[in-house]
């Protein structure tokens, strides 16, 4: 659900951006709560094996876990289109598809690498340290 | 060095030694990514499965590169990928063309643990990144090109082993270094013969001066055996490992591929 800023010139940049196809994001919100469980556990180390639960963090530790988490989901929609360009090589292997796979893995690397970028702000902001 | 391109007539002999390379490099790019994939179970932390998920993809583009060009040399490629796809654990020898070291019951011996996946790309990528590298020099230019691309990207392979093994020792600390030292001998005998037996001696590879006068092999075995020490030696001190002495090349791991 999207929440508007209380500021009118920033909801009148919705308008501009629209213009070139932004839209409201109209569906439920993830589960941040759930999905932090399942991936905390990369950040018990030896230092600290103690992980706060999603619930229990500040709002800024919250989202830096959300940016986080919202990484590993842009992570996924590329590797979902990984697994398409695949299943078109299967039909034949041609120079098009081929060059079509190597820029769709070329993005979910990246992806990776953005979603790795993420922990480490995030294991950062953890301990407190903002910048 | 005579040179070919897309398109040029080849010399019958010299393309079927050329089909014979290229396909040991397509179908194990490919097997090799399939094992990486059945690795994934051994994967302890959400960035560790990902990363390894990247580098399957990875390794299967390679795969695709190389079948690419095969397909211009007339070689059905699709039965390749077919074969490989719908009986990954025991592809057909009369189909494909897959390094020991990638098939699975010769591979599933070294993995026991995430420590072993680690390690493997720190160990063995580097023979990887050394014999593939000479390629990229080779007489047949569509796929000295396709292996530019490819070199650069096995780099990325490589700091992934440095990047895993760091991250093992970081969450196990020292009793981990010390299980994963112990761990890199097994590794290191298939990096060593990763690049076939030496090319003097009794048990020289009959192919070997054939494939160098081509232009299809740029360097000896010796050569890219110093080459592999030599990364082998930087990454695994970037670590904190020390490279392990005596250790012997296992040349079974891969296959000679010879041409009647």
């Amino acid at each position: 659900m999207v929440i508007p800023s209380p500021d009118k010139l920033v909801e009148g940049n919705v308008s501009v951006l629209a213009k070139f196809g932004y839209q409201a994001f109209d569906g439920a919100d993830e589960d941040w709560t759930g999905m932090w469980a399942l991936l905390k556990g990369d950040f018990a180390t030896a230092e600290s094996s103690v992980v706060p639960d999603f619930d229990a963090m500040t709002p800024s530790k919250q989202e830096a876990a959300k940016i986080y988490m919202r990484r590993r989901l842009i992570a996924d929609r590329f590797f979902e289109e990984c697994r398409a360009c695949q299943a078109d090589l299967y039909k034949g292997i041609d120079t098009e598809q081929m060059e079509r796979y190597t820029l769709a893995r070329d993005a979910y690397e990246d992806s990776v690498n953005h979603f790795g970028e993420a922990r480490e702000k995030l294991e950062q902001v953890l301990k407190g340290i903002f910048w | 060095m005579k040179t070919y391109d897309k398109g040029d007539k080849l010399p019958d002999h010299y393309k079927e030694c050329l089909i014979n390379l290229m396909t040991f490099q397509a179908d194990s790019e490919y097997a090799g990514a399939q094992r990486v994939a059945e690795n994934h179970r051994f994967a302890p932390r959400p960035e560790e499965a990902y990363r390894l998920s990247k580098k399957v993809m990875e390794e299967m583009g390679h795969g695709y590169y190389i079948w690419n060009l095969l397909r211009d040399l007339g070689v059905d490629v699709d039965s390749r990928l077919h074969e490989l796809a719908s009986n990954s654990e025991n592809p057909d020898p009369k189909i494909v063309n897959v390094i020991n070291g990638f098939r699975k019951e010769n591979w599933s011996a070294f993995f026991e643990c995430w420590e072993d996946v680690a390690l493997f790309s720190t160990v063995v990528t580097p023979a990887a990144v050394a014999f593939l590298g000479q390629y990229r020099e080779c007489s047949y230019l569509p796929w000295a090109r396709v292996n530019v691309r490819i070199h650069k990207e096995e780099h990325g392979h490589l700091a992934f082993g440095v990047w895993a093994s760091k991250r093992c020792i970081e969450f196990g600390g020292e009793k981990t270094r010390e299980f994963m030292q112990q761990r890199i001998p097994k590794f290191m005998q298939m990096g060593l013969g990763f690049y076939g037996r030496p090319s003097k001696g009794d048990g020289k590879s009959e192919m070997f001066d054939i494939y160098h006068e081509y232009g299809l092999k740029i360097k000896t075995p010796e050569e890219l055996q110093a080459e592999y020490l030599e990364l082998l030696t930087d990454r695994l001190g970037d670590i904190g490992f020390e490279v392990p002495q005596g250790v012997e090349a296992d040349y079974d791991m891969r296959i000679g591929y010879g041409v009647e």
